[in-house]
């Protein structure tokens, strides 16, 4: 027995669209959802067949945007049960209506039952229990829309700004409290953390302004000044990596000016008395920060070092310097102690105490691991300038109105970059020089290579925004923002792949990462529905491009249990609906795999669905087809493109539509576009040598 | 209904198959899995002999059997299914589903220990974790209590005021695969007892365009759940009732609580499944000796007979539980912490000693039931309100 496809005429869905919807208005599924279209056409198609249908769907989006209690869009008789079980589910419901039609419980009749399952609900968890009941020849047409979920993220070296100061991305908690951007009142606001999300290895990119760098996914939502050409409709709008070029206006933090003095947490301190201490240098620890303490451990940060077994504080300042005198000034001041300047080259400050003390701040252990502690970053500006101008003092460089700051470690030039961004200031990207084995530096010569960094930065100048408001607006478009600036993006690059996280946030949806302020997960999801939660653990349309199309042959994992296998497309009505007749006419299982655009997951406009459903057939991306045993039938467009292979479109067609493959279109993944291109070829060409055409 | 009583030899699984034989259930969809296997090979046995006119859904896993279950009975059908350890185990997800949907599904547990290690034996662990599944919980000593409470099962679990599954279960191999003699019913019984139209409910069938099974958000969820606790409350009274019922169209005694040598006795074991047999055996012997001790076994576990537990356990000095259940740091065993809970605050109630024993199917002998019992006396003496202890492992 083969399968005769029904003909399906326009005519015939003039008539049939006056039969009533069964998959009602007022579901709740996005603007542009492929599977609301499916779901319609399936509906409709079983409907016109003129016998009973009904329907049982697995957890997923068309099950949970369709029956919100108490509403329901399902004219229909309509059942969930759970995720992975709806085909056992169906096999239960058809057997029960079997059992009570031989008993008389119930007037006998042929019903056509159609499962919907996502591909989650499909490919993975619910294989099982969808080959179990197809082996038990359980009398149902299974529908699987089959769309992607999508994700986007940080790289795990991104430093985010939080109430207690700056974070590594790893160290935020869920709950804390993190900077971002209000969008009405354009304001520095606290949110708080409601979720983290470690999204897997991606494909991480650099994007660059003049004094600003991050790294994030491509499909990572930015900020960004939408230039119109009347002034007064300026606005700012989200838009991906993927939608940025260089020159295209981002928005950055300019200002952190809601700063408050740190009060320190307490320290065990050694009194004379404690055990084997018999004599002490009494000092008085700071409870909180001040701007003397602050440039004092700016010093430090620059030129101290700390050896607790000793008590000893030390500084390599070197005699007559005018950074020796103001510490020695800052020490009496501070902690009413006489340093030894006995030595030419360093001055020590003796006290237990004291080494405890600046132990417990963070500044990180040896020249390369040196950093500016999270906890500077929220206080007030001028302890902030106070701690620029220590650090300054000891391997900084003025010239003129630009300072140079150098550095062994990595760490400190970057947490310093993003202080100096929150205070107003210029700031160029990190340089990176060598000096070769033998290089004589200060008094002696180096025994190995040494890396070293610098970074340049100066005071920001006041804008006339009063006086030119046009102007200054032009080059900076929040000029009369306290808070906030925007600057121009000068590259975008791609770095490695890498593992990534990513955040919610409550209320704004966004947060500041190394000074920009980027969008949080969830973006494209109506006000955070369940959904939005399922697909950022779902494996499938990652950004990497080797897995992009190639899954799991469920048609052909299918179609190898002997049943009528067909695929389809919504963008092809006729060709589905006869398909999905063809199916519950047939005595016995059918499968059917719909091909369900997802303009969130895929990244397009939602009112171009239809048109990237139709690339994918017309690229032969996603062939129409069914088969059932030895039988291989190409359909619709696909059958003519089998017969004039000179219609067929190339994969960029369908590719570049998609902001989840436009990086693919960059020089450097070329060979991945054509390699792609190749495994549909082949693919393809496999298809058509063991098929007919109708 | 005839006078004449036939007793059959049959053993546990048997006597569940039988019994379910008599039900005959629209659907059965099960997967094997030892010690229920025997349930499930008797009773395909009747269906491709034409005995019954069953649909049997040979599923691939529990998961799927339950998944069946839960469709076919939301179609309207009377439905049973059978499991043990691993399986019920794998069926977990699922049993929140069918019980919050209301569906009447008969289960019957072929009470086994979870691995690791893995083991095939009896043990009641695998059914007790299931409590606050919503799902009413029976447990039978013998090849006869299996046989009466499957159709106890479906009576109560299809009573309009309740309309929630129900499960009940018999020890691997202790009583599933040992040889007893059963009592059976006619056809006749069983039909006048389990009427032969199905519940008249909301039906996932053609012509009722109904949704089961929608999305229930913060709004509604609550009220759903509640209706689900006032079910399980509802399900107290309709066992006491149907199994007042059953004792009169059988013959054989049948209550919530069996009580035996209770009226004048000081001290008790409470006890449920098969160790209540070995219980009753120690009173016998230790009533030989003088000793005012009588046994209580316990068949309804969930809903848990809290206000009937204090009636027969005030005035009772101490209770020694013997529960064949594994629990780990926990303040009692399972049973154990239950009856504290039922008792808590009363005045003239026992003190509770419990004893995990018999895990993986390990037999707990006489001589080590009337040690514990001294034990118990002994802590309830010095005024120990409340012991646990493991018994009858290798120190």
């Amino acid at each position: 027995m083969s399968i005769v496809l029904p003909k399906v005429s326009v005519k015939d869905l003039q008539e049939w669209s006056k039969l009533g919807e069964v998959f009602t208005s007022g579901h709740r599924l996005c603007a542009g959802c492929g599977a609301g279209a499916m779901a319609r056409q399936v509906t409709l198609a079983a409907k016109a067949l003129g016998d009973p249908y009904m329907f049982v769907n697995a957890t997923g989006c068309l099950e949970v945007a369709s029956t919100v209690y108490p509403y329901t869009a399902w004219d229909a008789p309509w059942l969930h049960n759970a995720f992975e079980n709806a085909a056992a589910t169906a096999s239960g419901a058809i057997e029960a209506m079997k059992a009570m039609q031989r008993k008389g419980l119930m007037r006998e009749r042929n019903v056509n039952m159609i499962v919907f399952g996502g591909d989650g609900g499909t490919y993975d968890i619910g294989l099982q229990s969808l080959s179990g009941a197809i082996e038990r020849g359980h009398d149902f047409l299974y529908v699987c829309y089959n769309n992607g979920a999508y994700m986007n993220c940080l790289s795990l070296d991104t430093h985010i700004l939080t109430k207690n100061g700056l974070k590594r991305v790893l160290d935020v908690k869920l709950g804390e409290e993190v900077y971002a951007f209000n969008q009405e009142t354009r304001e520095l606001v606290l949110k708080e953390c409601s979720g983290i999300f470690n999204n897997g290895i991606k494909e991480i990119y650099e994007l660059k302004t003049l004094h600003h760098s991050i790294k994030t996914t491509m499909n990572h939502p930015y900020l960004t000044v939408q230039r119109s050409r009347n002034k007064e409709e300026n606005t700012l709008v989200w838009k991906t990596l993927d939608e940025l070029k260089p020159g295209d206006e981002i928005i950055v933090l300019k200002n952190l000016n809601i700063g408050q003095s740190f009060t320190f947490e307490e320290i065990e301190i050694s009194k004379k008395g404690d055990y084997k201490v018999h004599k002490i240098n009494e000092i008085k620890l700071p409870e909180k920060s001040s701007s003397d303490l602050m440039e004092f451990l700016g010093l430090f940060l620059g030129d101290g070092w700390i050896r607790t077994h000793k008590a000893e504080t030390g500084f390599s300042l070197p005699e007559n310097s005018d950074a020796r005198a103001k510490l020695v000034s800052l020490s009496k001041k501070l902690f009413n102690l006489e340093p030894s300047t006995i030595s030419k080259n360093d001055v020590y400050l003796y006290s237990v105490n004291i080494t405890r003390f600046i132990e417990s701040l963070d500044f990180g252990q040896g020249a390369k691991n040196k950093k500016v502690p999270s906890w500077i970053f929220t206080l007030p500006q001028e302890e902030k300038e106070a701690f620029v101008k220590g650090l300054m003092q000891s391997d900084g460089y003025i010239i003129g109105r630009s300072n140079r700051y150098v550095s062994a470690s990595f760490e400190l030039l970057k947490t310093l970059r993003l202080l100096l961004q929150t205070m107003n200031y210029r700031v160029g990207k990190i340089h990176q020089q060598t000096k070769k084995k033998g290089t004589f530096v200060v008094y002696r010569q180096l025994l190995e290579d040494s890396t070293f960094g610098y970074i340049c930065f100066s005071m920001k100048k006041g804008s006339n925004v009063d006086k030119y408001p046009a102007q200054t607006k032009q080059r900076d478009f929040l000029a009369d923002n306290n808070d906030f600036s925007s600057e121009k993006i000068v590259s975008i690059e791609f770095v490695k792949e890498e593992p990534t996280i990513d955040f919610r946030i409550e209320g704004e949806h966004n947060f500041i990462a190394d000074g920009i302020v980027v969008h949080n997960t969830g973006i494209q999801r109506s006000s955070g529905t369940p959904q939005g939660a399922a697909t950022t653990t779902s494996p499938p349309g990652s950004v990497i491009p080797g897995k992009i199309v190639w899954q799991k042959p469920l048609a052909e994992i299918m179609a190898s249990h002997d049943i009528p296998t067909f695929t389809a497309s919504p963008a092809y009505p006729r060709d589905l609906m006869a398909k999905v007749q063809a199916g519950l006419k047939h005595d016995g299982p059918a499968f059917m795999l719909v091909d369900s655009p997802c303009n969130l997951g895929q990244r397009y406009a939602p009112d171009i669905s239809m048109e990237i459903a139709k690339l994918a057939v017309k690229t032969c991306f996603f062939p129409l087809f069914y088969t059932y045993k030895e039988e291989w039938v190409l359909t619709g467009i696909s059958s003519r493109l089998a017969k004039n292979p000179d219609r067929k479109l190339p994969i960029e067609d369908f590719l570049k539509p998609q902001g989840r493959f436009r990086h693919l279109f960059k020089p450097e993944w070329k060979n991945k576009l054509i390699e792609i291109q190749d495994t549909i070829d082949e693919k393809w060409a496999r298809l058509v040598k063991k098929s007919t055409c109708i | 209904m005839s006078g004449v009583r036939q007793v059959v030899g049959m053993t546990g699984d048997e006597a569940v198959a039988h019994a379910v034989k008599l039900v005959n259930p629209d659907v059965v969809a099960a997967y094997p899995i030892t010690p229920q296997t025997i349930i499930v090979e008797r009773y395909s046995d009747f269906v491709n002999n034409g005995e019954v006119d069953t649909s049997f859904i040979s599923v691939e896993s529990e998961h799927s059997a339950m998944s069946a279950c839960v469709g076919a009975s939301l179609t309207g059908a009377r439905v049973f299914t059978a499991t043990a350890s691993a399986g019920l185990a794998l069926m977990y997800e699922i049993l929140y589903v069918a019980s919050g949907m209301r569906c009447p599904i008969v289960l019957a547990v072929a009470n086994r220990a979870f691995s690791a290690p893995i083991n095939i034996h009896g043990e009641c662990t695998d059914q007790l974790v299931c409590r606050d599944a919503s799902w009413v919980s029976l447990f039978g000593e013998s090849a006869q209590e299996a046989y009466d409470e499957t159709i106890l099962s479906f009576k109560i679990a299809e009573h309009p005021d309740v309309m929630l599954p129900a499960m009940f279960g018999i020890e691997g191999f202790i009583v599933t695969h040992a040889l007893e003699r059963v009592e059976t019913l006619s056809k006749q019984q069983v039909e006048d007892f389990i009427p032969a139209s199905r519940i008249v409910r909301d039906r996932f069938c053609p012509d009722e365009n109904k949704t089961f099974g929608s999305l229930v958000l913060q709004d509604y969820y609550m009220e759903i759940k509640r209706q689900q606790e006032e079910a399980m409350q509802n399900a107290y009274k309709v066992t006491k009732d149907a199994m007042q019922e059953f004792s009169e169209m059988s013959g054989r005694k049948m209550e919530i609580l069996e009580k035996y040598k209770l009226e004048d006795a000081e001290y008790a074991f409470v006890s449920y499944g098969a160790t209540a047999g070995n219980a009753k055996a120690v009173v016998d012997r230790l009533r030989a000796k003088g000793e005012k001790v009588g046994a209580l076994k316990i068949r309804l576990f969930r809903p848990f007979p809290s206000l009937d537990i204090l009636q027969v356990l005030s005035g009772i000095k101490a209770a020694t539980i013997l529960d064949r259940s594994a629990t780990f740091g926990s303040p009692g065993t399972i049973v154990q912490t239950d009856i504290a809970s039922a008792l808590y605050g009363q005045e003239n109630v026992p003190s509770l000693h419990g004893y995990i024993n018999g895990l993986g199917g390990r037999v707990l002998t006489l001589p080590e039931i009337e040690e514990v019992y001294e034990k118990s006396k002994d802590y309830n003496a010095i005024g120990m309100t409340s012991t646990t202890d493991w018994v009858g492992y290798r120190k």
